[in-house]
């Protein structure tokens, strides 16, 4: 999901996606190679991203993955019951049905 | 990427390669940017991102052909693996191709007799319609019948007739008569059946009326009769071809493979479309009678078209004014088709037979798992050793399946070749015991099967030593020295419960083919009632279209006999009108006493056919030369008919001088002692034998007998094969056509009336011997392996004193429980399941004694000799060597 969110912001590379990750969750999350991949050419598999070979700023080929339609609409799925879960556990912690934090 | 698999995941790879390259050089490219040296950033950034071969792996692992990868390097592994120990791979693959090979013959013939027999479109559809009382008989019908249901039925359409022409038949080109099946049918039979002639339009669709219909004069060919009476003329449409002495156009030829009504052999055939005549106005017992079948309308069942016709019969038999046949025509069976064609001994006798064919295939099955087993545990340092390096259970489960799936193919393969072989080597014998033709040509049903058993070979024997291999603690079998590994007492255990089952399933067959070779012998020992050692016979086509205005037994078998007799080397010769057990032709004579009606077996011999088949007299005379055309007409019966004829049951002689019935002119002269009529289980029915010197055109019998069959039985003691020539240009000599006959030696025929139960007993042999063999190598082998497992073992015990027969008693003890073990068990399985075979049986009871016994005895000697072997090299071990070994 996480893969997913990062390539709404646009088509990435899997550097890319580390970078992002790590930029984006303050240095908190860590994603490894040997997740990474194996997940990137399993949402490929299922359809929901599409790759191919592009140039980058520094002249570098890079396979470069982009979210498709398909992978959008999961996406949307995935972050609603992610956030049902949230409240749910949330309302559980807190004892008072409010905001998760995302 | 739409490249086949194989070179799309070569390109993949590569891709994968480079882009993890890609991210490395971006990621020491920023380190570098935040100012840290080429080599520490290089460095940092291979950390970072860990194994790469592992992550290549897993990645990999997520692509749809992944799989497909994987058990390719597998089947490679596994062949590696066969290739290091041929011995074993040649015992496991022969082991299954032999329980394969057998399962899948049986399941061939299987197929070809009970699943699929009838070559006819939407055979399922196929029914055939009988008249009967409610008994297991039937009764063909009348055309009004047929008339009345065609009109009146609403669960079955196309309703068919058809009759067999009467006598023999001859196709007859320039003076030389083929003899050819002919059939006359109704002219929307090929409709009914949904196969069209190749060549031509067939049959003209025609109401059947009384008036000649446009069909008339026509014929259909069948392919075999296309081909090798008019070389596949393609021009025949429309050539007028002579059956007998008519004429018939031809306009059409059935595509090959075709045959009316089904039988065991392609026979060149003629079909002739029906015309009505005077025999078809009425339900007397002179109406033509027909074979019906029909299709069921859509959505029509059986249940509903039985019930439906047998409504409509309720009236139909009203018309009938013999009140006999109205009882005999009163209900009405509609039934599949094909289910008609073979009867329910056959259908027993098969599915018995495919689940021997099983149950060895069990055994072989059993006898594989039993090797890979030992295979395993040879093999449990490398698989612990694989499990160390990281490899997952499922993932070692999957190499060993794969490895079971490459040595089960490789037995597939040649299980196929032994099944199609062994169906051409019996052909002879399949065609004898069944109904329908078994060829060997493999269809998609068969092939799905080979895939099933293959598949399931391979899971079956595979599992079991795999899941155990997984589940075996790494670190022991590490640890432990490569030779006495994992010889754990439960593997031991294990492997001696597989031998005993396999014994057990073994001895189960043996005694069932124990049973069966009892009744083979029964069956050899019934007497005959005749002498069936150095006679041969000449099974007749006559021709008798050419003596339509002569007398045949002048004409013909007068000069036949005088020829025959005068042959070098011949004793006697006559001519009967089917030999016993000939199951050529029969003609039944019905005849109406006081009280009861006679069915009497009605057969035309000459006077010397007692001298050739020695049939002895239980009273009076048999026929002589005095017999003639011009002395009083005589009869002789047999004791079954005196039984039923005389005042006396217990004196046959008392019908001597009787008359045959109270306005019949023929004389009973004498008895005969019973001889085998249909069948060698078969006690004998009433029979009653007419001389063919009195039959002349005039008499009654003429028609009935004369025409249509007659062997021409020889005794000699030349042997047959010097004979069989001579006899024919005899048969030549006499009428042309003649030489076509078939001659057989009378031995054959009675050989032959043993059918089904001499196949299936001799199918059991083969299964029964190849089991034992199965149940012997695994014994053996186990043992073999024990041995050599306790070698160290056996040698202190030498080093401490025991004795040689006490280690030979050691390991024969072990041999004795699993024997023991098996036989108990197999006893009891043989005793259920002999319950399915009862129906082959004769003069066996099927719990019989001698068969059990003489099976388990025959597995135990076996058994205890195989185990013989490694019992004394356990007791030759030398303690020096043993001790030294480790």
């Amino acid at each position: 999901m996480l893969i997913l969110r990062t390539l709404q912001w646009g088509p990435q590379h899997g550097y890319g996606i580390v970078l992002a990750l790590r930029t984006h969750s303050g240095d908190v999350l860590q994603v490894e190679t040997g997740t990474l991949y194996p997940a990137l050419h399993r949402l490929e598999r299922k359809g929901w991203v599409r790759s191919e070979w592009k140039q980058t700023e520094s002249k570098q080929r890079a396979r470069y993955y982009k979210i498709t339609a398909s992978g959008k609409k999961q996406l949307v799925n995935n972050l609603s019951r992610w956030e049902q879960i949230v409240t749910a556990i949330g309302s559980i912690m807190h004892g008072n049905p409010g905001e998760g934090e995302a | 990427m739409k490249l086949p698999w194989p070179f799309a995941s070569a390109r993949r790879r590569d891709e994968l390669r480079q882009e993890f390259e890609a991210h490395l050089q971006m990621a020491v490219a920023d380190r570098v940017a935040q100012g840290e040296p080429e080599e520490t950033a290089r460095k940092a950034a291979m950390r970072e991102f860990g194994n790469i071969p592992l992550v290549q792996d897993v990645t990999s692992g997520m692509w749809r052909w992944a799989w497909m990868e994987q058990f390719e390097r597998d089947v490679h592994y596994a062949l590696r693996q066969i290739r290091r120990s041929p011995d074993y791979g040649a015992a496991v693959v022969g082991t299954l191709a032999l329980g394969i090979g057998a399962a899948a013959a049986m399941f061939t013939v299987v197929d070809r007799v009970l699943l699929q027999p009838t070559p006819y479109r939407d055979a399922g559809q196929l029914v055939s319609v009988q008249e009967t009382n409610g008994s297991d008989y039937t009764w063909p019908s009348p055309w009004l019948d047929i008339q009345s249901w065609q009109a009146q039925s609403r669960t079955l359409s196309e309703i068919a007739f058809s009759a067999k022409s009467p006598g023999r038949n001859f196709l007859v080109q320039q003076a030389n008569g083929s003899e050819v099946d002919a059939e006359r049918v109704s002219s929307n039979l090929f409709t009914a059946l949904g196969v069209q002639p190749s060549i031509g339009s067939g049959f003209l669709p025609e109401r059947p009326t009384f008036a000649a219909d446009k069909n008339a004069g026509t014929l259909v060919l069948s392919n075999a009769a296309w081909k090798e009476l008019f070389g596949a003329d393609r021009t025949i449409i429309g050539k007028v071809v002579k059956v007998n002495n008519d004429s018939y156009t031809v306009t059409g030829v059935m595509p090959p493979g075709f045959r009316y009504p089904e039988g065991s052999h392609e026979t060149p055939q003629v079909w002739i479309p029906i015309q009505l005549g005077s025999d078809d106005a009425n339900r007397s017992m002179k109406a033509m009678q027909y074979t019906v079948l029909a299709r069921l309308s859509h959505g029509a069942t059986l249940q509903s078209a039985s019930k439906e016709m047998s409504l409509l019969q309720q009236h139909i038999a009203m018309e009938y004014t013999n009140a006999r046949l109205r009882k005999d025509h009163s209900v009405v069976r509609v039934q599949n088709y094909a289910g008609v064609l073979v009867n329910r001994d056959t259908r027993t006798a098969l599915l018995a037979l495919q689940a021997a064919s099983g149950v060895l295939w069990l055994i072989a099955v059993i006898n594989a798992t039993n090797l890979l087993l030992a295979r395993s545990v040879t093999r449990q340092r490398e698989i612990a050793m694989r499990g160390a390096l990281g490899a997952s259970r499922w993932r070692v489960m999957q190499q060993m399946i794969a490895e079971g799936l490459t040595l089960s193919c490789a037995a597939a393969v040649m299980g196929a070749g032994v099944a199609f072989g062994s169906i051409r080597l019996l052909a002879h014998e399949l065609s004898e015991a069944l109904p329908l033709p078994a060829s060997a040509t493999p269809n998609g049903l068969i092939l799905l099967v080979l895939v099933l058993m293959t598949v399931s070979s391979a899971l079956m024997s595979t599992a079991w030593p795999a899941f155990l291999a997984v589940r075996a603690p790494i670190d022991s079998a590490l640890k432990q020295g490569g030779i006495r590994a994992g010889s754990s007492r439960g593997h031991h255990r294990l492997r001696s419960a597989l031998v005993a089952a396999e014994i057990a399933l073994s001895l189960t067959l043996l005694v069932v083919c124990g049973l069966l070779l009892r009744t083979i012998y029964t069956l050899r020992h019934v007497p005959l009632g005749f002498r069936s050692d150095h006679i041969l016979v000449a099974n007749l086509s006559i021709p008798s279209y050419r003596f339509t205005e002569k007398d045949m037994g002048e004409t013909l078998y007068g000069p036949l006999l005088e020829r025959a007799r005068h042959l070098h080397g011949v004793e006697s010769a006559g001519l009967i009108s089917e030999v016993p057990l000939g199951k050529t032709f029969v003609l039944h004579l019905e005849m109406q006493l006081s009280s009861t009606t006679i069915v009497a077996f009605m057969k035309a011999v000459s006077p010397e056919i007692q001298r050739v088949f020695g049939f002895r007299m239980a009273a009076g005379r048999f026929f002589g030369p005095e017999d003639n055309a011009n002395s009083e007409p005589v009869v002789v019966v047999n004791e079954a008919f005196a039984r039923l004829y005389s005042p006396d049951p217990h004196n046959p002689a008392m019908v001597l001088g009787a008359k045959l019935s109270k306005d019949s002119p023929l004389r009973i002269i004498g008895v005969l002692d019973d001889e085998r009529q249909k069948a060698v289980a078969e006690p004998a029915v009433p029979e009653v034998e007419i001389a063919i010197p009195q039959i002349t055109p005039k008499s009654g019998f003429y028609r009935a007998i004369e025409g249509i069959a007659m062997d021409l039985a020889v005794r000699t003691d030349q042997p047959a094969a010097e004979m069989i020539p001579e006899l024919r240009d005899t048969l030549r000599q006499t009428s042309p056509e003649l030489q076509n006959a078939t001659i057989t030696t009378m031995d054959q025929i009675v050989e032959d009336s043993y059918g089904s139960q001499r196949l299936a007993a001799h199918l059991l042999e083969i299964f029964g011997g190849s089991a034992l063999l199965l149940c012997i190598a695994g014994l053996y082998g186990l043992l073999t392996y024990i041995v050599s497992q306790r070698n160290r073992e056996l040698g202190v015990r030498v080093a401490l004193g025991a004795t040689r027969s006490a280690l030979l008693w050691l390991v024969m003890r072990q041999a004795g429980t699993m024997l023991l073990t098996g036989t108990v068990i197999g006893a009891g399985m043989a005793l259920i399941s002999v319950r399915f075979v009862r129906g082959f049986l004769f003069g066996v009871n099927p719990y019989d004694g001698w068969s059990l016994s003489g099976a388990a005895v025959l597995l135990l000697v076996t058994g205890l000799t195989a185990a013989y072997l490694p019992a004394r090299h356990a007791a030759h071990v030398s303690p020096v060597d043993a001790l030294r070994a480790e």
